[in-house]
């Protein structure tokens, strides 16, 4: 039975995907420090969570089957310290997270002593100004085709009827996700990671996550990058765009690799002088409000926070113009467009160099496949024959050959 | 207090009761009832439980208490909102219980206001459940006539059958257990086709059973309002396939079954199961959590031996097209019936056969999936599950 585990539930848009990074290369050398993060692939918690929550993911899920099981399994049958990491947890209901803290040997009320799995929950967390842009702009990475301002109007829906609604705030509204996975922890053994303003130290988040999660003391290999895929204003217009005319025609597999990775993450994350998405001006009295009211229920429950709640209230509104990415600067757009179109031009005569390369492997393996099936005297015959008609004599031999056959070459 | 009086509801719906939460006594102890968990179930589990006692006494029958528990304790599939709180209980647990602050996450609802959908996310869950069981259950061996029966005959010609999956599917299988085995040297392609409504609904049905996803009105939106046929109802395209495969010479479109039959020498050809379109949509459903507890590759043959024929012959007519559609689907009619034509493929029966149907006077609008009509089938399967093979069939809803 695994002592410790270190369940990390969200938020998306957190450095979640960093941490993880550094987790799942560092894995080999975490387990030497008695630390397990068990993963056999880059995405092995997100499919686990997608199983425990039996979330169908663009047909990702078929590969989730059994992976809670599994993963769980394996946590228990490490005896020190076990991390779990995916943000998508966050909309875990109750009886899912009963059901993973139960399969991860958690007893009723974090009771420890008879060997009762010690498991601490972390939730890392960033200020609502910068979240909500910045889940419709996952959501258009996702296929989505509604509007900045529609989704305003989902996410406002007191019902949260709509299923984008319900999502946004299932990961997004912390003391509701600390209910449903903190209510049967002591507040000690839940941990909030504040993400800290923009501006700052740009490792400062790492450093909380490494402090929270104690892996300042541990070896590890900090080699990676720090991504930054954000999209501005005019850019997540285009692929809103794009969305609407030809995301219906895309499937997933092709979607994924293309527009996301593709344009939006390669080509189109690097136009960073563009206007930034924000949240509109007069969304900022009900944020600001909704922030009082989180921070004071937060601070009430008295969990350990990493960084600083006064995090949580982000920037004030900025002072110039706001650019509404449902009417961009149409000039920014095209040449965004342009660029998208550089990119899946590069990408098409790579493809297209590539699909040649093969087709002369293919046709090479195709004539070796012919010479193999073909039976040794043929092919001494045609050793002889190509032999001959590289001489003067060999020509002769050949025509007088031929025509005691009554055969002409060709 | 209200806690009290909430857990008494949810022992009376175990007990069978169908009376409404807001018609629950709220004076006095009557109403009141000692807690059967940590957690109240959330207001859809509940929902759904009074819905299943109210079909069950409609038929006269009560819900097994086994059968009422799964229903409390199932989760909801799929995204949108988690387990919902019932509206006018105090939510504050015991006193230094941290969570169920009960000022956050979704706001409390009346079980009664929530839509059809909203249960067919529980219900789809408990069935997907209940198919998965089956998966666990091995295939009976074939008896020795059936063995018998299967053996390909050597006289019978090379042949194969292509064309409109759902039903290719199902002719297939009946001919494999004539003894009409498909496959040979240089066979015949037989392209099995219809008028464009029917392929299409096949279409989907085929792709319900195999991968779920978009609804009956997401799945003609996609393709009429792209202008493009789905790939397994473009007849034209498959023809050209398996030209391609197997020789132009050698295919040969089929628009009379009866025609094939006496053409293979059987006495006629096997037919997939006949469901509505409320049916489909319930297998289009229970197909996405089932995704998730079985591996995809199994996920057709297990709801095909299950829900495909439980619910055979139920769930209303097949979908049929809005009239906004009418003109596309006429043109591409007219495309595929021009194509096929042009390519000279030999033909069993009339070319015109591909065209639309006339509408019949009877028919007074379009017909697609209704939620209502979708949760009553699923009721049915979660009062009588299909965890056993060749149990109880139930009888459709009037």
């Amino acid at each position: 039975m695994s002592r410790r585990v270190l369940l990390h539930v969200g938020t998306p848009k957190t450095g979640t995907s960093y941490l993880q990074d550094v987790l799942y290369k560092n894995r080999g050398r975490l387990l030497k420090q008695d630390v397990s993060y068990p993963a056999d692939r880059f995405d092995a918690h997100f499919l686990a969570a997608l199983d425990l929550m039996r979330l169908r993911w663009g047909g990702l899920e078929a590969q989730a089957v059994g992976a809670w099981d599994k993963l769980s399994a394996e946590v228990r049958a490490h005896e020190g310290t076990s991390i779990i990491s995916h943000e998508i947890l966050a909309s875990a209901s109750r009886s899912q997270v009963a059901r993973a803290l139960a399969s991860l040997g958690h007893r009723p009320g974090g009771d420890t002593s008879d060997g009762g799995t010690e498991v601490h929950l972390f939730l890392s967390v960033r200020d609502l100004v910068r979240q909500i842009p910045a889940e419709w702009q996952e959501n258009v990475k996702h296929r989505a085709r509604f509007g900045y301002g529609r989704f305003l109007e989902l996410i406002h829906d007191p019902e949260r009827a709509h299923r984008v609604g319900a999502w946004f705030w299932g990961v997004q509204e912390i003391p509701d996700i600390l209910d449903r996975w903190g209510a049967d922890l002591p507040p000690e053994r839940v941990h909030l990671v504040t993400v800290p303003p923009s501006g700052g130290s740009p490792d400062l988040l790492w450093e909380r996550f490494s402090a929270a999660f104690e892996l300042g003391e541990l070896d590890l290999k900090l080699t990676t990058q720090r991504a930054n895929p954000s999209l501005g204003v005019p850019e997540s217009a285009l692929i809103r765009r794009i969305n609407r005319v030809a995301a219906r025609d895309l499937p997933p597999q092709h979607y994924r690799p293309l527009v996301r990775e593709l344009l939006a993450h390669r080509t189109l994350s690097k136009r960073t002088k563009s206007a930034r998405l924000g949240l509109p001006p007069d969304q900022y009295p009900w944020v600001n409000e909704l922030t009082e009211s989180w921070i004071a229920e937060l601070s009430r429950r008295g969990y350990d926070v990493v960084g600083d709640l006064a995090d949580l209230r982000g920037a004030p509104a900025p002072t110039g113009k706001w650019v509404d990415p449902d009417h961009p600067p149409e000039r920014q757009v095209a040449a965004a467009a342009v660029d998208a179109i550089k990119a899946l031009l590069l990408d098409n005569a790579e493809a297209h160099a590539e699909n040649e390369r093969l087709r002369r492997k293919l046709e090479v393996a195709r004539r070796e496949l012919v010479r193999a099936r073909t039976p040794r005297l043929m092919r001494s015959m045609e050793w002889t024959v190509h032999k001959l008609e590289h001489s003067g004599k060999g020509r002769q031999a050949l025509e007088v050959y031929r025509k005691a056959r009554n055969r002409t070459p060709g | 207090m209200s806690r009290r009086r909430a857990w008494g509801w949810v022992a009376a719906l175990r007990a069978g009761s169908t009376t409404p939460w807001l018609e629950w006594p709220a004076d006095g102890t009557a109403g009141e009832g000692e807690a059967l968990g940590d957690e109240l179930p959330g207001a859809q589990q509940l929902a759904l439980l009074r819905r299943l006692n109210l079909y069950a006494a409609a038929a006269g029958r009560t819900v097994p208490a086994a059968i009422a528990d799964r229903v409390l304790g199932a989760g909801v599939s799929g995204r949108g909102r988690s387990e919902l709180a019932l509206v006018g209980v105090d939510e504050p647990g015991p006193a230094g219980q941290l969570g169920a602050s009960g000022q956050f996450g979704p706001r409390p609802v009346d079980p009664d206001a929530l839509t059809d959908d909203e249960l067919l996310r529980v219900a789809s869950a408990l069935v997907a459940d209940d198919v998965a069981v089956a998966a666990a259950v091995p295939d009976p061996e074939p008896g020795l006539l059936e063995r018998v029966r299967s053996v390909r005959r050597p006289w019978v010609r090379s042949f194969v059958v292509v064309g409109m999956p759902w039903r290719a599917d199902a002719v297939r299988a009946d001919l494999t257990a004539r003894g009409h085995r498909p496959g040979g040297r240089r066979p015949t392609a037989y392209l099995l086709a219809d008028d464009l409504e029917t392929v299409l609904v096949q279409a989907w049905a085929a792709r319900c059973f195999d991968q779920g996803g978009a609804t009956w009105r997401g799945f003609v939106r996609a393709n009429a309002g792209a202008g493009n046929l789905p790939p397994r109802a473009d007849v034209a395209r498959m023809a050209r396939s398996a030209a391609y495969k197997y020789g132009v010479e050698r295919v040969r479109v089929v628009l009379d079954d009866q025609l094939l039959a006496e053409e293979l020498g059987v006495p006629r050809l096997g037919a997939p199961p006949r469901l509505g379109a409320h049916a489909v949509d319930l297998v289009r459903r229970v197909g996405e959590p089932l995704g998730l507890l079985v591996p995809s590759e199994d996920r057709p043959r297990l709801l095909r031996e299950t829900l495909g024929e439980r619910l055979e012959g139920l769930g209303g007519p097949p979908p049929s097209l809005p009239p906004r559609w009418d003109g596309w689907l006429r043109t591409q009619a007219e495309r595929t019936r021009h194509d096929l034509a042009a390519a000279r493929y030999p033909v069993l029966g009339d070319l015109d056969q591909l065209l639309p149907r006339p509408l019949g006077s009877e028919q007074s609008g379009p017909v697609v999936p209704v939620d209502a009509e979708v949760l009553a089938l699923a009721l049915g399967l979660l009062l009588d599950p299909v965890t056993t093979r060749g149990s109880a069939k139930p009888k459709e809803e009037a």
